[in-house]
């Protein structure tokens, strides 16, 4: 009866009770999708470093990457990228030799970092065939052949076939200079990816350091979750390498996982106390404006707590219509920006190595998540109206009648 | 152990403020079974806050109220709760009703809150309506009633937690002198035939008229009781 009361006492007044179903709604809609936008956002970022930048996990000498010293190769590189490319799980595996070199265009000197590859082998791996803008992929250029990013390409004022001298440090301290052809340019849209990046066939880069072995060896899996643990599992086989997760090798990469997820805490907690906010005054003004109703009720002998549980009703209520409401409309807007995605319409985002589209994408853990904080919400803002109907004094409340 | 129904010592409830008001100042009152008062005076005499009193929605500043030999004084608020729903009646001037209830509802309701089981709930709540005259308005909601039918329910309501006693604090107030009386009629026919104590408050003469018995009160104080 008690439940019959409140469902028919919340349509009382229509407008009110909808403003309050369409805020939760509003609401939790906001919250969701506010949360896959940013999950969206990281997927994209991770996804990104994961394909482009740093591979499922890498393999170094345990000390190249604080020396950068080009002496520093894995030895028996050519085995171990076999034994791994055997493994379950892996999609590709790429050797690396690494240089930074002094380059030398016709029109500019400066610095860049060379990416000794196979190119068919880098191309499963990086896909950075796929970046290419003009030109080809290694091919048509038999000597030498250089494949650079359109930023480096800019900035020495090159195109296809021109000439370039690359000049580096080999593994006996001796300068070392080779000329290259451009075969092809690139362009991730990922400024510090392509900032001073080009790659040359290892066999040409191993000729000028005077090494036979790569520097890196860059693994993909297909399923990303088990990079930390086949990493380990192969650390733990070659004590004397570095075995590097994408997450340990993205810098900074967790600290900005970490800082997004508060970011989305605080905007999904402003977003909430918006909401409490305009559900106590709501209710409350629905509470003050019965007071000699329910007045009438504690002094037919209704108890606290059946005039508390009417009150909470009334709001549970509100929230069970809204919120299921907000959740369809999450998960139909979520669904189609999924698909369509979402551009923001500009580019700054690329400085910063991030998509400028961003696909929006929740997991069903969120959802409830926000849901369940949505409906506690409700509940904790039902709380100080129902009690101030409790203070009521029903000799008080019945006099005004 | 007294055997009246409603009995008052030296009963006393001032209002602090400015000034100290003395609504019910040291009113002592026995009221029996069956009985049928009116509590009558001017305004401001104390009928409202004598009424409170009895009916334990207020507390008073000094002395007793014993309900069936009961000092209800001496109860929890949550207690006095549970007493009102068992042994009292009430009806008010208006705002009886849960406005999203409908007649066989807002009876139904209470009976509801006393866990009658159902069988019983119904066959009182049908009972009730068509003693006071309402068995056609059964799925009616106040506000497609009447002043007077409002009343009647009511009344119904009242009666259906079979209380000790019922009180009506001004109940004709918001009625027209003929309903008023048809109202008073069905209250003096329920006191009559199923033997229900009323005690009300009123300023209309007609309504005086047909009390049994009648308590004058000025500032507070009983200045004349009178069996008729
Ligand atoms: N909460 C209160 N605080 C202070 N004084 C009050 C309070 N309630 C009532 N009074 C005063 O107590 C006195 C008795 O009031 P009460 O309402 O009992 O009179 P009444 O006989 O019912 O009057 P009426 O016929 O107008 O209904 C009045 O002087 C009133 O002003
Ligand atoms: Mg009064």
């Amino acid at each position: 009866m008690i439940l019959k009361v409140a469902w028919r006492n919340i349509w009382r007044n229509r407008i009110r009770s909808m403003v309050i179903i369409i805020a939760i709604a509003l609401g939790l809609w906001a919250g969701v999708f506010a949360s896959a936008f940013v999950v969206g956002m990281m997927q994209e970022k991770v996804e990104s470093i994961i394909r482009l930048e740093m591979s499922d996990f890498q393999i170094h000498h345990a000390e190249y990457r604080d020396e950068m010293d080009v002496k520093m190769v894995i030895e028996n590189s050519q085995q171990i990228a076999e034994d791994i490319r055997e493994k379950d799980g892996v999609i590709g595996v790429s050797q690396r030799v690494l240089a930074n070199a002094m380059i030398n265009s016709a029109s500019k000197n400066g610095g860049v970092q060379v990416v000794g590859i196979d190119p068919a082998k880098e191309a499963v791996v990086s896909e950075i065939d796929q970046y290419l803008d003009t030109g080809a992929y290694f091919e048509g250029i038999k000597r030498n052949p250089i494949y650079l990013s359109k930023r480096v390409a800019e900035e020495y004022n090159l195109r296809i076939r021109s000439k370039v001298v690359l000049t580096v440090q080999d593994v006996n301290r001796e300068i070392s200079a080779a000329s290259f052809r451009v075969v092809g340019i690139f362009n991730t849209n990922n400024g510090p990816f392509d900032e001073g990046r080009v790659y040359v066939r290892h066999e040409d880069l191993e000729g000028l350091v005077g090494t036979h072995e790569a520097h890196q060896i860059a693994t993909l899996l297909n399923n990303h979750d088990s990079a930390e643990s086949i990493a380990s599992q192969f650390a733990a086989k070659h004590p004397d390498l570095e075995v590097l997760p994408w997450l340990d090798l993205a810098t900074g990469m967790r600290l900005i996982i970490e800082m997004t997820d508060t970011y989305t805490y605080y905007i999904v907690g402003i977003i909430m106390l918006a909401l409490l906010f305009s559900i106590v005054n709501t209710m409350l003004m629905a509470v003050l404006e019965r007071v000699r109703e329910l007045g009438m009720l504690m002094a037919v002998g209704m108890n606290k707590v059946r005039v508390f549980a009417m009150i909470m009703f009334e709001t549970v209520m509100l929230a069970l219509i809204g919120g299921p409401a907000g959740l369809i409309l999450s998960y139909l807007s979520i669904r189609y920006f999924n698909h369509a995605g979402i551009n923001l319409g500009t580019d700054v985002y690329a400085d910063l190595g991030f998509s400028s589209i961003i696909y929006p994408d929740l997991d069903a853990g969120s959802y409830l998540g926000v849901s369940i904080m949505v409906v506690s919400m409700t509940i904790i803002a039902a709380i100080y109206p129902a009690m101030k109907a409790l203070k009521l004094k029903p000799a008080e409340a019945v006099r005004k009648i | 152990m007294s055997n009246y129904v409603i009995e008052t010592k030296g009963l006393k409830k001032y209002y602090q403020g400015a000034v100290e008001v003395h609504a019910v100042d040291g009113v002592d009152l026995q009221i029996e079974d069956d009985e049928f008062t009116a509590i009558v005076g001017p305004s401001g005499s104390g009928k409202t806050t004598l009424l409170n009193l009895i009916g334990g929605l207020d507390r008073p500043t000094d002395g007793e109220i014993l309900v069936n030999g009961q000092d209800i004084s001496q109860l929890t608020e949550n207690q006095l709760i549970d007493f009102r729903l068992k042994h009292i009646g009430f009806v008010f001037q208006s705002y009886n009703l849960i406005p999203v209830l409908t007649a066989k509802e807002n009876t139904e309701f209470i009976m509801l809150m006393q866990k009658t089981p159902k069988a019983e709930r119904e066959e009182r709540v049908l009972a009730l309506l068509e003693e006071v005259g309402l068995g056609d308005k059964l799925n009616s909601r106040p506000t497609q009633l009447s002043g007077g039918q409002q009343q009647r329910v009511a009344v119904a309501r009242a009666l259906a937690s079979k209380p000790d006693f019922v009180l009506a604090d001004e109940p004709t107030a918001n009625l027209d002198s003929h309903t008023a009386a048809n109202l008073l009629d069905l209250m003096a026919q329920l006191n009559k035939e199923e033997g229900v104590t009323f005690i009300f408050s009123t300023h209309d003469q007609r309504v005086i008229d047909r009390a049994r018995r009648v308590i004058t009160l000025e500032d507070g104080k009983i200045v004349s009781d009178i069996r008729q």
